[in-house]
Parts: structure tokens; sequence; C-alpha cells
């Protein structure tokens, strides 16, 4: 049976401290752009900072780490990049983007409803001797490509050649963990097959305060996110006018 | 696209898209593979030149493609659609019997009525032995004068109707005259002799449509007159309004006479040039 | 004709009276500048790579889209007018067939040439070639355009061999007869593919369902944006070819297009700007009512953020569009070239506004919760690559005006040449 990962991100847990969008860079081998602006920066994980809209006392502020969703339905980047570049992978539910084939259209950044995609806006570069520090399983990409979160693809690969190393032909849970996962200190991400009733993460996505962003344009996205505060859960539909008055910060990194 | 790529698989939609753009594909490849073809065959087959001279008449103004019977005075106007082809023109048989020739003295120019004349400006006048003898009408005489070299073709070469037959350069300005009938060269003149080619006919000098786009009798005044009218509008000095003198003679050596006229065009028009 | 120490005069049409060479120079020297930098501002994008630009990851599209989208709207005069002329047989249209095969050629070639530099790396451009993506408008788009600017370059290759030093070959003088006998079939082909790539473009932005602001229900598999794309490309195509006769004919100083036919041209811009008018409308207000509350988004979300308001909207289809479809067509109005060519411009103006609006303007607006509304401004590469764009246009034209037959009068006009 093909897997469904997905996350849940516990986002009463999240203290905005940025551990996984450090531990995502490191993974990915995201080059230190000095230039980069945060419209420009690379963050296949991006925590982004709202409140309530109110001020004074009944101010309250939250934390949305973003990511690709891994959209399981119509998912708009794969309907519209031209060259099949990316395409959902039938085992995992992976969004896989192949930054071999992508052309630099990015019409794929114009469709994605989460803004979840990079450009890369230069070429990649590290400061004399940090290359050392680059992780030998994921590729480095070319400037003009697009890029985003693919759960650690690398990963799975490790879990699956350790697996196949024991004779075994699943892989063990605990030796696939993204990197954002593991480096998050409050255990806020929370990550599993969807696909599986048993697996916590599925429980979790299947509770009264799970929900997903923007969840009304269908795409069926395989991250969600969970709060018990009434506010928090309002910002997954659009400023249309229904529960209380939610205002936003972009963090400024 | 191909079978091989990892992860491709076809579809409808595919196949819908890829034999429509494939289709479009090919449509523009015979399109183009289609006119070199035909070009190379019309070379193959002589055609070429008529291509090209039928090209060339479509770029000459429509006051210089007036139908021979209109300058006869048979209709009241009529432009020539047919590249002065007499020969294969549907419309031909609709107009009188063609005129016999006769001497045309007009403004000057003297038209003799033994022959017959090509709106190139050259005249065809048969032997009695079956071949034609070509040279230059009077009115092109005057206005060329004494080129200042000549380039004639070799006895022996082909010509085709409206095919440049010989060339004459003249103060820089190249003009290249037009052959009045099919044949091959079997004697070459020039300018001092009056004569400029000799040709054996393709078809027999008896065969009707050796000769049936030529000018003769009557047919020559009106064309002379158009010429004249032409002639005099494009040659007069810029700044004096047009003005038709009735009366006066062409004088001999016009292209020295007259040298900063725009003589590029005025030789365009009346040897149908290219 | 004034002597000159150095004269093109044997390269200009016989019979044709042009400027000296000297003062032509002078004309071209501006533009020449201009497309010379925008070339260098090109080559910084292609060396250095995209930062060169203001463009960002919330701003992926940005003024280059823009261009393109509204270059090629501008462009379909070439297309329609060779469908009116040789499909529809309306031959009182021909005078303008030339100049609008060389105004799509231009249109065509310089949108390619910004998309070149546009994408981050265009040594891949054949990728889309070798792995289509048959559900992606884009890859429809980039088989199209590529196709029919092939076919542009053929249209335009017989008016080249018309000149005057080229048609002295032979081969060359033959060859154009022969492809001038199967442009109808060029004409048609070009019809068909405009027809898809124009829609196509539209539905780039229709499909997108990450961006309510610009998504569309439809027909099948083609949301309304891919018709009314057509629709208003067909309309201001016409108009954009009266703006450039026009032009054409303040610079020279000359007349070439009777009156009548800019009226014709007016007149058939005008309905088709009335029928995009009225889909246009109806499209709104399904889009306004149903479409876009069905995805969670109320349309005053969209017009509340200055100084992007409902004035667009009204621009686009009152202003912009109502408004010059009634002049065109309106007897009063279409018989003074004043109003005429005005009317033409406003047409034109709306159709590159509606442009804005579905690529800039939509990925200015919010989709999330806790975005803002984004401001883009484009940086002076992306600026002057745009008028290296409007430069070499004009300089395309200026030279296919002074050396090729463009606007070739009573010679051959009427000629039906019979051939085999």
């Amino acid at each position: 049976m093909s897997a469904r990962y997905g996350m849940v991100i516990d986002l009463d847990r999240c203290t905005g401290c940025g551990s996984c969008m450090m531990a995502c860079a490191a993974e990915n081998n995201v080059p230190p752009l000095q230039q980069a602006t945060v419209r420009t920066g690379l963050t296949p994980m991006l925590v982004r900072k709202v409140s309530n809209g109110l001020e004074g006392a009944a101010r309250r502020e939250a934390f949305i780490p973003i990511m690709c969703m891994h959209c399981e339905h119509d998912t708009p980047c794969v309907k519209v990049c031209p060259q099949q570049a990316v395409e959902v992978d039938k085992a995992t539910g992976i969004v896989m983007q192949m930054p071999q084939r992508c052309l630099g259209c990015r019409y794929c950044m114009t469709a994605c409803p989460y803004h979840a995609r990079y450009f890369n806006w230069w070429d990649p570069s590290w400061p004399a001797g940090m290359e050392k520090s680059l992780n030998p399983g994921v590729a480095v990409r070319m400037r003009g490509v697009v890029e985003k979160c693919n759960l650690c693809h690398a990963r799975l690969h490790e879990a699956k050649e350790k697996a196949a190393a024991t004779g075994k032909r699943e892989i063990d849970p605990a030796d696939y963990v993204p990197a954002c996962v593991e480096a998050c200190p409050t255990g806020a991400i929370r990550f599993g097959n969807l696909a599986d009733r048993n697996d916590p993460a599925s429980q979790d996505a299947r509770s009264p305060e799970a929900f997903r962003l923007l969840a009304r344009i269908g795409t069926e996205p395989k991250v969600y996110y969970k709060s018990k505060e009434a506010w928090v859960r309002a910002l997954a539909e659009s400023k249309s006018g229904h529960g209380p008055e939610t205002g936003s910060e972009v963090q400024h990194g | 696209m191909f079978p091989g790529i990892d992860g491709f698989h076809w579809t409808i939609g595919h196949v819908v898209f890829l034999s429509l753009f494939f289709a479009v594909v090919a449509t523009i490849f015979a399109t183009v593979v289609s006119a070199a073809w035909r070009t190379a065959r019309d070379f193959r087959t002589n055609q070429a030149v008529e291509l090209c001279w039928k090209s060339s008449f479509a770029e000459l103004p429509e006051s210089d493609r007036r139908c021979r019977h209109e300058l006869a005075g048979r209709v009241i106007s009529r432009t020539c659609d047919n590249a002065f082809d007499c020969r294969r023109c549907s419309k031909y048989s609709q107009f009188a019997v063609l005129p016999a020739r006769a001497p045309v003295h007009s403004l000057g120019l003297n038209y003799s009525g033994d022959r017959f004349y090509h709106r190139g400006h050259t005249w065809v006048k048969p032997a009695e032995d079956g071949t034609f003898t070509v040279g230059l009408d009077e009115l092109a005489d005057r206005l060329v004068g004494n080129p200042d070299s000549i380039e004639m073709p070799e006895v022996g070469t082909e010509l085709e109707v409206n095919q440049t037959a010989w060339c004459m350069k003249k103060n820089g300005n190249e003009i290249q005259v037009r052959a009045p009938i099919d044949g091959a060269v079997i004697g070459v003149g020039g300018s001092k002799q009056g004569w400029y080619l000799k040709i054996r006919p393709r078809l027999s000098s008896s065969d009707p449509l050796t000769l049936r786009h030529l000018l003769r009798g009557p047919e020559v005044q009106g064309w002379l007159t158009r010429e004249m009218e032409r002639l005099q509008l494009q040659l007069r000095s810029p700044n004096t309004p047009p003005a038709l003198a009735d009366g006066g003679v062409l004088m001999p050596g016009l292209m020295d006479a007259l040298p900063e006229a725009d003589w590029d065009t005025v030789l365009a028009d009346t040897f149908l040039g290219a | 004709m004034a002597s000159a120490v150095f004269s093109d005069s044997r390269w200009i049409a016989r019979g044709e009276e042009r400027t000296s060479l000297s003062r032509f120079l002078f004309w071209l020297a501006p533009w020449a500048i201009v497309l010379v930098v925008g070339i260098y501002a090109a080559g910084l994008c292609l060396y250095y790579g995209l930062n060169q630009t203001n463009m960002d990851n919330r701003f992926a599209f940005g003024l280059w889209i823009f261009l393109d989208l509204g270059i090629i709207a501008l462009g379909a005069g070439a297309f329609f007018t060779g469908f009116l002329v040789y499909i529809l047989k309306r031959s009182e249209l021909r005078p303008i067939l030339n100049t609008a095969v060389v105004v799509g050629f231009i249109c065509y070639s310089g949108a390619v040439a910004i998309l070149m530099i546009d994408v981050g790396q265009p040594l891949r451009a054949w990728f889309t070639f070798w792995h289509p993506n048959t559900h992606s408008m884009l890859t429809e788009v980039t088989f199209c355009i590529s196709c029919y600017l092939l076919v542009l370059c053929l249209e335009y290759v017989p008016i080249l061999l018309r000149s005057r030093q080229l048609r002295k070959l032979p081969s060359l003088l033959v060859f154009e007869h022969q492809l001038h006998k199967l442009v109808p079939v060029l004409a048609g082909v070009g019809t068909l593919l405009s027809f898809f790539h124009q829609g196509s473009l539209g539905g780039l932005y229709g499909v997108l369902r990450g961006r309510p602001f610009a998504f569309r229900t439809g027909f099948f598999i083609w949301p309304s944006t891919f018709f009314l794309f057509i629709l208003s490309a067909i309309a201001s195509g016409p108009s954009f070819l009266m703006l450039v006769a026009a032009t054409v004919e303040k610079v020279t100083g000359r007349r070439f297009v009777p009156q009548e036919l800019f009226r014709r041209l007016g007149f058939i811009s005008g309905v088709l700007l009335a029928l995009y008018v009225a889909g246009k409308s109806i499209d709104t207000l399904i889009w306004l009512n149903f479409t876009s509350p069905s995805e969670g988004f109320a349309p005053w979300q969209y017009y509340s953020h200055k100084p992007f308001g409902t004035p667009i909207l009204f621009a686009e289809i009152v202003l912009f569009g109502l408004l010059p479809a009634f002049l065109l067509t309106y007897r009063r109005s279409a018989a003074r070239r004043g109003w005429l060519l005005s009317a033409a411009a406003l047409a034109c103006a709306g159709v590159l506004l509606n442009r804005f609006v579905l690529t800039v303007q939509t990925l200015a607006v919010p989709t999330l919760a806790f975005d803002e509304f984004l401001q883009y401004t484009p940086s002076w590469q992306e600026v002057a690559s745009f008028a290296g764009v409007i430069a070499y246009g004009v300089i395309v034209y200026s030279l296919s005006y002074r050396y090729l037959p463009l606007f070739a009068p009573s010679r051959g006009e009427n000629t039906h040449v019979s051939g085999d």
C-alpha cells in the first residue's frame, strides 16, 4: 500500500524559534545568500508571524511554519509545469521537483496557492571552508531553477537503503524523519503517513482542532495545522469577513 | 515524449495534442518544400523566365499595362491581365481581327510598316527565309543615343519572349532589352548596323502565334501617343507643372541631354524592366 | 532624388520616394541607442541571473510577462487580417496586409526574445518540446508560438524577396511567386495556431485555483479567459494596425491607406470589442457572484487595496471597452479620423490594462489570510529590455518601410497573374 506522507503542526506549541528553518537550510544545502531579502530568499521552510489584529492586552500572536503542502488533488504546480518537472510521487504522495528539468519559467510559483516555491535568483555560493558543511546526500541547485520542500526525500532514500541492507521490505518509520521535525525543540511538527489510520500524525490530522490552509480551493494539502485558538483556525480561509479581524506581520529574517 | 523517458505514459490528451502539433508542423514544412520543389520544376521546364516576366509585369504601374485593344481604340479602357501575352489571352477572340501592318509617322517618329513592334520598344522584321531581324525602335533609339557598352548574346543562344535579349549600359544605367519573340540567335549586330539580332523562330514564321502579341499598324499610333505622354511627364524638370506639348519632335540622345532626370524609372517603364 | 556622396537609392523600390539616407539614419539613431541599452540590460540578466530584475518569489512574473501578453495581443492583427483577406476573401484590406505581417513578425519575435531572458535557464527551452505536459496551458503556448513565429517568418519572406535587389535573382523571384501562391495555406495555419495560443495565454491565469482573483470556470478544460483573450486580441489587433498605419503616415508625411480602410478596420475592431465587453461583463458577474465566493473569496477583498480599486474594473470594461466600441462603430464618430484613432488607442489601452490586471494585479492580491497586498516596481534592466524591444520594432519596421514594398499602391495590386 502506498504511503501518504504529511505533517501536522501544532501552532500552540510553535515558539517561532526558527530551528526548523535552520535545519531545513542545512539539510538541503541552501546557500547563505547575503544579498537576499525576505522576498528573494530561499526558504523551503518559512515561519510566518501572525496576530489577531487587536492591540494592547487583547493582542494575540502566533507563528505559522509554511512549507510545500504536498497537495494531493489537482496539484496546481504539477498541472501547470510545461516540462513536467514536478510530479506527485505515487508511492509516497510527496510532490517531487526535478531541478535538472526545470526551465525556470516560474509558472508553478504563480500557481502555488501557498507561495511555497522559491526561485534561485543567484548562483549558489558558500564562503570558503563552509562547503565542508554541505550535505552529500542532497544535490545543489544551479541558479534559474525553482525549488521547494520535498519532505527531505534524501532521508527517505537513506531509510530505504538501511532497510534493504538488513533485508527488510518496509522502512522503519523512526529512520525517516525530516530535518525540521527533528530540529523542532517543542515537537510542534509531527510527521507521518496520513494514509495509515494508526499513525499518530494521521490521528492528529483528524482531530477537531486541525485545519488546512485555503481548504476551500480544493487542493487537498497534506500539511495540517492544529490549534485550540479559534482566531488561529480562522486564518485557514481568506480575509472574507468571517471570524475575528485578523492581521499579519511577515517575519523579517 | 518518447517511450523510455522515466514515468511517461501516453494519454488521449497526448495523442490529440501531439498529432495536432505534428500536423501543423508537417503542413508548414510541406508548404516550404512544395514552393521549393515547384521552383526547381519551373527552372527545369523552362517556365522560370515566364514567371519572372509575369512578376516584373505585375510591378509595372497600371498606366503601363494598357491592353493593346485600348491603345487601338477598340475598347474604352482595359488593363492587360495576361502580361501582354496575346497568344494565350482568353479575351482575344472577342475582339476584331488584328489589323494589317502599316507605317506610322507620328510625333516625329518613323515607324515603318514592314515590321511589328514589341511593347518593350523593339521591332521585329520578317525576312523571306523565315528568320526575323530584331532592332531597337526609334523612340528607344533617341532615348538612349549611343550606348556606352553593349552586351550581346552569343550565336546559338535560345531566347524566350520577354527574356533579356541584350544589355546596354549608358551613363551608369543598365538597360535590359526584352526579346520580342521566341527563337535561337543566328546573327548578332549592334547599334551601328541598325539591327541587333537575327533570330530563327521556335515556331514557324507562318504560325500566327509567333507574332500575335506584337503591335502593328494603327495600334502603334495609340501606343506611341501614350508613351510620349508618359515621357513628357517623367522627363519634365521637377519644378514645372505637367504640360502636354502637342507638336515638337523627340530629339536624339535624350539621356545625354537630360542627365538629371530619373532615368532609372524612365528606362524601367520604357523597357518593361525588372 | 538628391544626389548624395553615399546613396542607397539602388535598394529603394523603383518609383518610390524615400527621405535621404542621412535623415533616415538620424531617425534611426535614438532607437538604435535604446536598442543597444536594452541589449546590454538583457545581457546583464543573462550573465548575472534574474537577480538583476526586481522580480521575487511573490512577484514571479513582472513587467516582462505583461509585455509578452500585451505585445502578442496587439500583434493579433497579423493573423486576423490574413484570415480576413485570404480565407474570408475581404480583399479591401489588402493594402494593410504587408504592414500586418511585419507588425506581427516584430511582435512575436520581440516576445520570444523577452521570454528567452525571462526564464531562468534559456538553454533548456527545448525541454518543453521533449517533455510536454498536455495539461499545462504554457506547453500549448510554447508550441503554438514557436510554430506561429515560423509561419510569420515564412509570410515575411515573400515581402523580402520582392525588394529591389533581391528580385533580380531569378531563382528567388520564382520562389517568391510559388511561396506567395501558398500563402493562403500559411494564413489558415496561422489562424488555427493563433486561435489556440491567444486563448491559452488567457487560460494561463484562468486555471490558477490558487489565485481566485484570476480563476475562472468555463467550457470543458478551457476557462472563460481562454475565449475572452481571443476576443480581446482580435478586437485590438485591427486597432493597433490602424495606429501603426497612422503613425507611419504622420512620420513620413504621406498617405498610404485610404480613409475607407481605416473606417473598415475600426468597424471590425468596434464590433468585436462590443462582443468582448458583453462577454467580459457576463464573465465578471459570474466570477463575482459564484466562482470567487465558492473558493472562499468575497469580491470586495480584491478591490479594497488602493490604488487598485473598482475604478480599474470600470476602466477596463467601460472606459477602454464600451466607449471605444461605440466610437468605432457609430457612424458620426467613425467618419472623423481623429475620433477613430483615439478610439483605437483606447481599445489598445484596454487590452493592455486587461493583461496587466491578470498578470501583475493577480500576483499583488493576497490569498492567504495573513498576506498583504504586495508592491512591485520593475528594475531599470527590465524597463530597458522592454524599451529595447519597442526600439527593435521601430527599427525593423522603418527598414521594411524604406526598402520593401509594404504599401505598394496600384503597382501590381489588382493583377491576377495567371500562372500554372
